[in-house]
């Protein structure tokens, strides 16, 4: 009889069951996002400051320092919005690198000459500061690649080894820096210290 | 209406190839052959729920100029995806792997439908097998035949 009573109700639980899961649907993240590069050394590069293309850089520059990587671009409109806050950063002395990749400089089409992407990013860096110790210019969005990195902004957290503790696509701002990256900025930081 | 139909796609179809051809060059037909197949069968990341030949995303670009260069590296086709898992993830190919969790994607509704099937099955036999014991029982059991004989007997009477 109890047995009876409990098949039911197995509908009702069925159908409950499949509410949840598509209420979950609902109010979960519309994108998927899982990044390979965490726990991994940041990939070989060899590559010119955007200012100055004389001035080569290697993996070398992550090395014996915990840093962030800011993957950037002036065309971007939300690498603008957490500027002022990068800045901040940078003034509490985190060290912050630029990762600068054009999205005009289509190497099918050609578009943007460096004069004119070195005078845009002097004046936005000049408009809303300037928190890159230098910019890495990622010409042929070759190195984004190997960073795993689908657009701008994102960051990355590397830590004195050149390993990546932290892979965060879209703005970095106050909450995602306390939330995300701080616990592990710290304990990155303290690792240096002591090392 | 059928025949516009079929215009269209074709249209479309032969624009999608004359792109492929004008934008990029191989060196043999195979190439090209893989070259079409692998930007249909890998995922852009940044427009989820779109190949990259179908978008025009700046990563799908990337990732299409990417797949051109490495195939005319002379890499093969599981090399160029095993390159884009590396960086994206297993997300970035269509085809999910047989792997423990992904197992229960590929076969979950097939040991689904069995498992109602043996259970409608077993159900069935178990009734089938309650009837016959019910029929025996009943055509044993003299006590209540008797009983009811002797409850008609006196039914007569009383009429």
């Amino acid at each position: 009889m109890v047995k009876k009573y409990l098949l039911l109700f197995l509908p009702l639980v069925l159908f409950l069951l499949l509410t949840f899961f598509l209420v979950k649907g609902l109010f979960s993240e519309a994108r998927y996002e899982v990044s390979t590069q965490v726990d991994r050394q940041l990939p070989e590069f060899s590559l010119p400051d955007v200012m100055d293309e004389d001035q080569l850089y290697t993996r070398q520059v992550f090395e014996n320092q915990v840093t962030l990587i800011n993957v950037w671009g002036t065309w971007c409109v939300t690498c603008a919005i957490e500027l002022p806050f990068l800045t901040s950063l940078r003034e509490q002395g985190v060290r912050i690198v630029g990762l600068y990749f054009e999205q005009d400089l289509d190497p099918d089409f050609g578009g943007k000459s460096l004069q004119q992407i070195r005078t845009d990013i002097r004046q936005t860096l000049n408009q809303l500061g300037n928190p890159y110790q230098f910019n890495i210019f990622d010409v042929n969005r070759d190195y984004s690649m190997d960073l795993g990195v689908t657009g701008a902004p994102e960051t990355f957290l590397v830590d004195m080894h050149g390993r990546v503790l932290l892979h965060h696509v879209g703005d970095l701002n106050e909450r995602v820096w306390q939330d995300k990256f701080l616990a592990l900025y710290q304990q990155a930081m303290l690792e240096q210290k002591n090392g | 209406m059928v025949s516009r139909w079929v215009l269209f796609f074709g249209v479309l179809v032969f624009s999608l190839v004359a792109n492929a051809e004008e934008k990029y060059q191989f060196e043999n037909p195979q190439q090209r052959a893989d070259f079409l197949l692998l930007t249909k069968e890998l995922r852009c990341p940044k427009c989820q729920n779109q190949n990259i030949a179908d978008s025009n995303a700046l990563i799908a670009n990337d990732m299409k100029r990417k797949v051109h260069q490495l195939l005319l590296e002379g890499n093969d086709k599981q090399q160029v995806i095993e390159f884009m898992k590396v960086r994206y993830g297993e997300f970035v190919h269509y085809q999910p792997p047989m792997t423990p969790v992904t197992f229960w994607l590929y076969f979950g509704p097939v040991l689904f439908v069995l498992t109602c099937f043996g259970y409608f099955i077993y159900q069935r036999r178990r009734n089938d097998g309650q009837n016959v014991a019910q029929n025996i029982t009943g055509s044993v059991d003299d006590q209540q035949i008797e009983k009811l004989k002797r409850a008609e007997s006196a039914l007569k009477d009383t009429q």
